[in-house]
């Protein structure tokens, strides 16, 4: 059963802000509902205040310009895996979008509401950090930045504070020779993550050498993490199968794991050995022909 | 076979359109006028005495109208095993003690389903828990809780079934194999809950529409527990929204709705939530099994000993007719000379478990046809070979136990064997796992003991030429009313639009015993098409006279036309001569009558169905996940009625059997199941689904309508099994219990791997 609570619909950022002011923390956003609905179905969250941003238009966009293309909160999931601009310059993310859940919850859910959620089951975060992107995160006292892989603080938690709301994700261009990719490890094919895995590789001009790489898990921590260490065994060399091996265990060192009723912790230990390596030479061979 | 009009052309059900357009009402669209709404309050602990309930504060709450405990009941404990009072063992609302976590203790009316569910939280229960078992491993030993006042060992029932010298037949053999499997648990996950509006009235009489797969049950064990006439109770299901099994023994929504609605003479309707209906209603049985398989050099199987202790759960139910089955079908489809089973159902504190589609086949297919595979490995035989060289052939008898008659399993070894052969050499961790299985077509036993006919329908034409058909029969979205309807009009000689039918309501169908066991084509379908023969015997006799026919000359109907068999131009309508036929009789309308019980078919069935399936999977050995990839059935059902009714059912069967091997299980924590909603209970979904294939095998079974048998349900037990065995062929792993989950088959692999490691050293 879910409890009665009042319902709001903003049309503007600025009016979402002042209510969020105003209810603090009584009140949570809401926008497509594909992962809030959940929760307070179940019991586990039970506002006494929705605002619903789904209808603020001026957070739904998709827009190229010189820092990157930027991402409205509100913009779905669909639009995001439909869009032009993103299929050239990050087909990763619309491939992600291509195995979040069903059409039906990527038609309605918002890529901004994932995010938000916190899930560390979630797909587009690991993306997001393997493509460096940015949060910009709107407040009554103006806006702040934060690199996504610094949002996730805690399972279902994210560096959102009473009063703000997240406005915008900004992905950096592309640098040249660069391929990224991302895949999930689950039982079913549209469902959650039981392990997952973005890289993406940028290597040096001509030398072949792996000038940058990222690499982001989700579902082994109670957040998305960046396996920092792992990508160190391969900076600044010539990426070989025994290096990426070796990448695939230290990423294993840098989860936290747990067991639950899919799969158990060292079973995930074990897929994030074999799909880390996997992954980064599928991201080093898309680089190549970047 | 083929101057059938109606038989075997492609039909959408009858209902269809009604269903996707959303038009089609299930019990959940029921609204009456005054109609309250009920929720239940379920136990927290898997076993614990009830000391005290206190219902006052929830009664205050406004908009609570009633509120009822197991003190509100006749006391009465109702099992389908109606024969054997000791099997009747559940009250439905407990009055002294709780056995699993879900078990229902109160329930309330109110205006509306918030004030329900505010109103249960307000009821209060005093337990006393007391110490649970959940394993039944655990719960036959000297010193575990018991369950059932007086049943020792928690042992509920065991069954034994023998043939032959089955020791004397061991030291023959050249080659033994004893294996241990375990089989999981698995949910129904209907689209449609379990739900019921009762409406009890002043005139003392009960009508509920429910959700349900025999309206017959459910109305007798009503009568039971309410101590009622049979006949003063109407209970209707127009359409059912899945059942699988689990829809036609009393449940709490039913019992619940009805208790609430004598109380206050005015309709309720409960709905269970999707989490009750994970963990409160029944489900597959876990079953521990322990077999032993001797065999000649020649692949020549000599002997089969079977042990099985399953979970039983909280309660009967009908667990022990599938602790009965999964013995008898551990057989199947083979003839060994000689057998024996001794199965236990043991109670836990577990949610109860019971009937689902296969019926303790799944289980049995997936262990024996894991096992014979690892045989004929063992003995260096083709895994198709040893099960063409021990496969049951048309009329062979199970010495003592059943007679089949049609079987075309050799036929469905033979097409499996060439579409692995054409599949040709298979790509590096692909496998082809072979699984061979039969099923029954409706139950001979009568433990429910009912005085009436198994089936029985009254087929009535009207003036205008159409067809009712009445019948206890349950379309649970299985097709039976579709598949009735094509075997009234091929009957009767009009065509499928010319029939309507009415099924599974107890206020105007004569009884049928419902949709379980595959029973509803061959027995519901023996006496629609015994109904129909006597309408159309009237019209010919009435056409005979009319036209003056000779003698010598026999009448038929076909598509609307009474005609002479000899001279089929010769004739008149089947419109005209209906219209003058009931002018004849005075206004009365052509009516007939049909009924069937099964009579010397042995103790199991009166028809078997047979097939052979061959799975392919590709391996991930880095991670163990693996894809189903193809899935080709060979499969004989006697003469196909619809041929899209089988192609359904082949397609849902692989999608509930598939995830029955695959990923479907009920983990649990201390008797509670830890994924009561389905994004944790992992189903096989649209985009999960193999490539399927069926092949369809032309056999023509004497004692089913028009040759027809089972067709739906046999089609669940045999990929468990084909899965497994694919995986087996595919990195050379064996998996011993269900479901064979990626990480399952990861760790085999690193066992393995070891294995090797160790032997080189």
């Amino acid at each position: 059963m879910i409890n009665d609570f009042e319902h709001f619909t903003p049309k503007t950022l600025k009016e979402a802000l002042a209510l969020l002011a105003k209810y603090g923390d009584d009140c949570k956003v809401i926008c497509g509902g594909q992962s809030l609905l959940i929760l307070m179905r179940q019991g586990l969250v039970s506002p006494k205040y929705i605002v619903d941003i789904k209808g603020i238009s001026e957070l739904s966009y998709i827009k190229d310009d010189k820092d990157g293309v930027k991402i409205g909160a509100t913009t779905t999931h669909r639009a995001v895996e439909k869009s032009a601009v993103i299929k050239k310059k990050y087909p990763v993310l619309a491939e992600m979008e291509t195995r979040l859940a069903s059409v039906q919850t990527r038609n309605w859910g918002t890529i901004g509401g994932n995010v938000c959620h916190g899930d560390p089951a979630g797909d587009p975060v690991p993306v997001l950090i393997a493509l460096n992107a940015t949060l910009t995160v709107a407040g009554a006292r103006g806006t702040r930045s934060i690199p996504v892989e610094n949002f996730s603080l805690d399972y279902f938690e994210v560096d959102l504070k009473d009063g703000e709301l997240l406005a915008e994700i900004t992905i950096p261009p592309p640098p040249p020779r660069t391929g990224a990719v991302y895949t999930k490890f689950n039982i079913i094919e549209s469902d959650l993550a039981t392990v997952s895995v973005a890289a993406s590789v940028t290597l040096g001009a001509g030398d072949g050498v792996c000038q940058d790489v990222r690499i982001a898990l989700g579902a082994v921590a109670p957040t998305a993490i960046r396996a920092k260490k792992a990508e160190k065994v391969l900076k600044g060399k010539k990426i070989t199968d025994a290096l990426l091996k070796e990448a695939g265990e230290v990423a294993a060192t840098e989860t936290e794991p747990i067991s639950d009723i899919y799969a158990s912790e060292e079973y995930r230990l074990e897929l994030v050995k074999a799909l880390v390596p996997r992954m980064t030479k599928e991201a080093l061979a898309r680089a190549k022909k970047a | 076979m083929s101057d059938y009009s109606v038989i075997g052309k492609r039909v959408h059900n009858i209902d269809g359109t009604e269903k996707v357009t959303g038009s089609g009402k299930y019990t959940f669209d029921v609204v009456l006028p005054n109609m309250l709404y009920g929720k239940i309050l379920r136990s927290p602990h898997p076993h614990a005495k009830i000391l005290k309930i206190d219902t006052r504060r929830a009664k205050r709450l406004v908009g609570v109208k009633a509120v009822v405990t197991g003190k509100d009941t006749l006391g009465r404990k109702q099992g389908i095993w109606r024969r054997f009072p000791e099997l009747c063992d559940e009250e439905i609302l407990c009055r002294a003690k709780v056995r699993y976590i879900g078990d229902a203790v109160a329930a309330v009316a109110a205006i509306d389903e918030d004030t329900a569910e505010e109103a249960l939280d307000l009821i209060d229960v005093e337990y006393e828990p007391l110490p649970a078992v959940f394993d039944p491993m655990d719960a036959i030993k000297e010193d575990a809780p018991q369950i059932h006042e007086g049943v020792e060992l928690n042992i509920n029932i065991n069954r034994h079934i023998e043939w032959g010298d089955v020791d004397e037949a061991f030291e023959k053999c050249d080659h033994i194999r004893e294996d241990k499997f375990k089989c999981s648990s698995q949910a129904h996950v209907c689209m449609e809950t379990h739900d019921a509006v009762a409406s009890f009235g002043h005139n003392g009489k009960l009508e509920v529409w429910t959700s349900s797969q025999s309206s017959y049950y459910i109305q007798r064990l009503y009568a039971d527990m309410l101590d009622m006439n049979e006949s003063d109770i109407r209970v209707t299901n127009r359409h059912t929204g899945g059942g699988f099994g689990s829809k036609f023994e009393l449940d709490s929504a039913q019992f619940c709705a009805a208790i609430l609605s004598q109380k206050l003479c005015q309709p309720v309707k409960i709905v269970l939530t999707r989490e009750e209906e994970f963990t409160a209603t029944k489900r597959r049985t876990p079953m521990y099994y322990f077999l032993k398989l001797g065999a000649k050099k020649d692949g020549t199987m000599l002997a089969k000993e079977v042990r099985v202790i399953t979970e039983g759960g909280a309660y009967t139910a009908m667990g022990a007719t599938a602790l009965y089955l999964t013995g008898f079908f551990s057989s199947f489809p083979y003839k060994y000379p000689n057998y024996r089973y001794d199965g236990y159902r043991v109670y836990t504190n577990t949610a109860t478990t019971s009937a689902m589609r296969g019926f303790g086949a799944p289980q049995s297919t997936f262990v024996g046809e894991s096992q014979i595979d690892m045989m004929a490995e063992d003995l260096g035989i083709d895994p198709v070979e040893i099960r063409r060289k021990n496969g049951m052939t048309p009329n062979y008898e199970v010495p003592g136990q059943a007679f089949i008659q049609s079987c075309g399993l050799h036929q469905c070894l033979d097409k499996i064997e060439e579409h692995i052969e054409k599949r040709g050499k298979l790509p590096p961790n692909h496998g082809i796992g072979v699984s061979a299985y039969g099923f029954m077509s409706g139950g001979i036993f009568n433990w429910f003991n009912t005085p009436y006919a198994f089936s029985a329908a009254v087929v009535r034409i009207n003036i205008d030429g159409k067809v009712d058909v009445y019948t206890g029969t349950c379309d649970m979205g299985q097709g039976s009313n579709t598949t009735l309807a094509m075997i009234c009009a091929e009957e009767l000689g009009v065509r499928l639009e010319d029939v309507r039918m009415f099924s599974g309501d107890t206020g105007i169908c004569p009884p049928d015993l419902g949709a379980w066991g595959s029973r509803q084509t061959l027995m519901g379908g023996n006496a629609v098409k015994m109904a129909a023969a006597e309408c159309k015997q009237q019209l010919i006799e009435f056409t005979a006279a009319k036209m003056g026919v000779n003698i010598v000359y026999d009448l038929d109907i076909k598509d609307r036309w009474v005609h002479l068999v000899d001279r089929p131009e010769r004739g008149v309508s089947y419109f005209d001569i209906v219209k003058e036929a009931i002018r004849g009789k005075d206004g009365v309308a052509i009516m007939g009558r049909g009924h069937y019980t099964p009579h010397r078919k042995g103790m199991i069935s009166p028809a078997y169905s047979f097939g052979v399936q061959a799975a392919e999977v590709e391996v991930d050995p880095e991670t163990g996940r693996y894809k189903l990839v193809n899935v080709t059935t060979a499969h004989e059902s006697g003469t196909v009625i619809n041929p899209v009714g089988i192609e359904g059912q082949l397609e849902g069967a692989i999608m509930m059997a598939g995830g029955y091997g695959f990923c479907e299980d009920q983990p649990m924590d201390e008797g509670k199941i830890l994924n009561p909603s389905i994004a944790d209970y992992k189903l096989i979904r649209s985009l999960d689904m193999p490539e399927t294939d069926i092949l369809e095998i032309d056999t023509y079974e004497p004692e089913g309508p028009f040759g027809a048998k089972e067709a739906g349900e046999g089609l669940t037990n045999p990929t468990a099994g084909a899965i497994g065995n694919a995986v087996y062929k595919a990195v050379g792993v064996r998996i011993y219990d269900l479901p064979i989950t990626p990480e399952k088959v990861f760790k085999a692999l690193k066992e393995k791997e070891k294995q090797q490691k160790k032997a080189k050293k």
